[in-house]
């Protein structure tokens, strides 16, 4: 270096003689560290990476994850679990920045139809739909269990269940009152014949229990019973049909079940201590129970062991729909995946094998939508927890009829659309004087008009579903 | 004229903050304010759609509701929570208290538990029949047990489990704008024949109105940011969207939605409203000065 250059060096280093020595060491970890990272090689993984998000699943999935990456070495099978949330996060994230993530992705409704809001193109989960026509496995899975995975006639998804809903009662309180469910088909016949337990027995002039734990902030179970009787969001090409005649029928039905003199359910809300404290104490003699939901009242109130029975929801009209649907997941595959075949194979290792479908049963309670499944006798296997019920079975023979939930991007504001309009023919149900069921039907009609009215100005703004508002049914 | 090596040690100093600013802040707000302007159908797949986000917004009902309850929540914080503080500092600033600072420590810890632990305790103080309050009211006075107060006083609820965890922190501030009061001015106006009503209004309080400004500014701009307690107390807007912030309105589109150009839109006007109160207080406190 010649002396003219080291000394234009040294003038352009001089300022920074000025810094103390702590202040030099600073800026030199700074420096040091910002180029480790810069210059670190980013680490690549050579395994097919999968992300769920309950710890009772991945319990599930461990054997056939270790008996797949046994089988096959080079296509080593990685599986993290999530929290719904993170998940959530992680997968909108990756999706909107469009970077690698997992290639397996097992996720929920809630998160899948959120997915669904672009193109079809634009979907970062893999369409599926030819695979699985090509395969026989739109026959061999339950079809209805398809609806909440599929946008616009396309599948992006495995369904990982069924989820047929029944009604748990508390079968020491019947029988001790002498009550016989055996006739009930309807609602009115099962609130007819539960009625001598509503009973005010500290005297303050309440009942101190109810015959159903039905509330209008159960947002799930209002979706569950409004499918159940006919009606729904949207119908199979995603247009909104919240003003249909049997949502009226049906929301004026709920609403006179939770307020005024005809008031015959209670609010012992689900997954929380309370709500368990008050099924507990019978507070509510009955509760939907989707297949799921069995494993979580035995594991989180294992006292009611031997004291609930199952039975077909009760029909909204007599020989109407007896189960509905409730909650889902399914496994999806990554447009990012580098190995599209690989990741189905991996796919329908872990969803549908008959080892699989038993797991899911025994650990979960949860009946597999592979039909070929059905046959496996664990699902005769009395359940003590419900007085000796081989309760799968019972799911089993209510899984051909459960309704499809046609899914769309808009299905979380229509719920809650919905849900405002049950409050509001709630709180009309509760004025005195009573209003007739026809006045609460014309007020659910007009609530429900305004509702969907919102979910079309909302569908009209998003050029990729507005189209759908101008076909006709 | 400065040296050209002055000048490149200048910006060698000041590019790692440059650098962070730019990337972190600056290119945010303008991508936001440009997104504000788009509309996001799913995860790939934006339009432009200029003021269109902004209009339906204010055709929005809920977005009103939002905006009304968060006032609500406001007005709370400002017109009941800060008179409690001060009135707590000034109660602790008597000389003739004693264990001031034990009572400092019991009022200022409700701040220290965190939103999710105070959002839990008062859902589980106000559930309806297996409650708390419920439990105490109706074997007291036969109150019923079924009264939802988190259905029909959702706002109320929301201001008196903020209020538990806040008067606390915003008394440390006016503690120690008390405690700089010049004593001798108190004096001269006690010997003047001002009475203590007087005293705290022409002297206490012009001496304190700075910090007072801080605070009521700090308040109204962590009341619009209200999200994590009712989401986490009413598991999302409530019954009838009564605990529905414009966070969380935001929140929803962005979020649950997906319609990111909505969110962001919505952030900035939450972002006006912010900027108006800060230049609202500004203007106060110079008018006072």
């Amino acid at each position: 270096m010649s002396s003219a250059r080291r000394n234009q060096t040294k003038r352009s280093l001089e300022p920074f003689s000025a810094l103390s020595v702590g202040g030099a060491v600073v800026l030199m970890l700074a420096v040091l560290s910002g180029a480790v990272l810069a210059l670190r090689p980013v680490e690549r993984r050579d395994s097919t990476q999968f992300w769920t998000f309950t710890r009772m699943h991945a319990a599930i999935y461990e054997p056939a994850i270790e008996r797949w990456n046994a089988e096959r070495p080079g296509q080593k099978l990685e599986m993290t679990v999530f929290s719904i949330p993170a998940l959530e996060r992680r997968t909108m994230s990756s999706f909107l920045a469009r970077t690698a993530m997992a290639e397996l992705l097992e996720v929920d409704r809630t998160i899948a139809q959120r997915t669904f809001g672009g193109p079809l193109e634009d979907i970062g989960f893999v369409d599926l739909t030819d695979r699985l026509a090509a395969e026989g496995l739109l026959d061999a899975i339950n079809p209805p269990s398809f609806s909440a995975w599929t946008s616009r006639g396309r599948i992006f998804g495995i369904p990982h269940d069924v989820h047929p809903v029944m009604l748990a009662y508390r079968a020491d309180l019947v029988e001790a009152a002498g009550i016989d469910l055996s006739h009930v088909e309807t609602w009115d016949d099962f609130f007819a014949a539960m009625r001598p337990l509503m009973t005010d027995a500290d005297g303050d002039g309440e009942p101190d229990r109810y015959l159903l734990n039905f509330w209008e902030t159960h947002v799930e179970s209002i979706e569950t019973l409004l499918l159940q009787a006919g009606g729904g969001f949207f119908d199979a090409q995603g247009r909104p049909i919240i003003a249909s005649d049997a949502n009226a029928r049906a929301l004026a039905k709920l609403a006179s079940w939770i307020g005024g003199p005809t008031r015959v359910a209670g609010d012992a809300p689900d997954f929380t201590a309370s709500g368990n404290a008050l099924k507990l104490n019978g507070y509510v003699a009955s509760c939907l129970m989707p297949d799921w939901m069995c494993d979580i009242f035995q594991k989180e109130i294992p006292q009611l062991s031997g004291k609930l029975k199952l039975m077909p929801l009760p029909a909204f009209e007599r020989g109407g729909r007896r189960t509905s649907v409730w909650g889902g997941s399914m496994l999806g595959i990554s447009r990012t995946a580098a190995d599209v075949e690989q990741c189905w194979q991996a796919a329908k290792h872990l969803y549908l094998s008959p080892e699989l479908a038993r797991q899911l049963y025994e650990d979960g309670d949860i009946i597999s939508p592979v039909r070929s499944n059905w046959s496996d006798p664990i699902y005769d296997s009395p359940d003590p927890y419900f007085c000796g019920q081989a309760k799968g079975r019972m799911y089993i023979e209510l899984a051909d009829d459960i309704p499809p939930r046609p899914s769309s991007p808009f299905t979380l504001l229509a719920r809650a659309r919905v849900q405002e309009a049950l409050m509001a023919t709630a709180q009309r149900a509760r004025v005195e004087p009573a209003p007739s069921i026809a006045e609460l039907e014309a007020e659910a009609r007009s609530r429900l008009a305004a509702a969907d009215r919102a979910v079309r100005a909302a569908m009209a703004r998003n050029r990729f579903h507005a189209q759908v508002l101008e076909t006709s049914p | 004229m400065r040296p050209r090596s002055t000048t490149l040690a200048a910006w060698s100093l000041l590019a790692p903050f440059l650098l962070l600013f730019i990337v972190f802040t600056a290119y945010p707000i303008v991508r936001s304010l440009v997104l504000s302007t788009q509309q996001t159908f799913g995860p790939g797949t934006t339009v432009f759609v200029g003021t269109s986000n902004y209009r339906a917004i204010f055709d929005d009902p809920l977005f009103y509701k939002a905006l009304l309850n968060t006032s609500i929540f406001t007005a709370g914080s400002v017109f009941i929570q800060l008179p409690l503080s001060l009135g707590l500092a000034m109660l602790l600033n008597r000389p003739d208290i004693r264990g001031r600072a034990f009572f400092r420590v019991i009022f200022f810890a409700p701040s220290l538990v965190g939103l999710v632990f105070v959002a839990m305790i008062f859902s589980l103080l106000l559930e309806k029949r297996t409650g708390l309050v419920n439990q105490v009211l109706h074997s007291w006075t036969g109150f019923p047990l079924d009264f939802p107060w988190m259905q029909q006083y959702a706002m109320g609820a929301l201001i008196v489990a903020a209020l538990w965890m806040y008067v606390g922190f915003n008394m440390v501030y006016f503690l120690a704008a008390l405690q700089n009061v010049s004593p001798e001015l108190d004096e001269a106006a006690q010997i003047d024949g001002a009475g203590p009503w007087q005293r705290f209004l022409n002297v206490t309080l012009p001496a304190i109105a700075p910090v007072g400004g801080f605070v009521v500014l700090l308040s109204i701009i962590g009341s619009f940011q209200l999200f994590e307690l009712p989401w986490i107390m009413f598991q999302g807007p409530g019954y009838d969207n009564r605990a529905l912030t414009v966070v969380m309105y935001l929140f929803q589109a962005g979020f649950e939605v997906g319609d990111l150009g909505y969110a962001s839109a919505v952030g900035w006007i939450l972002a006006l409203i912010l900027i108006g109160a800060a230049l609202v207080q500004r203007a106060a406190s110079r008018s006072h000065a």
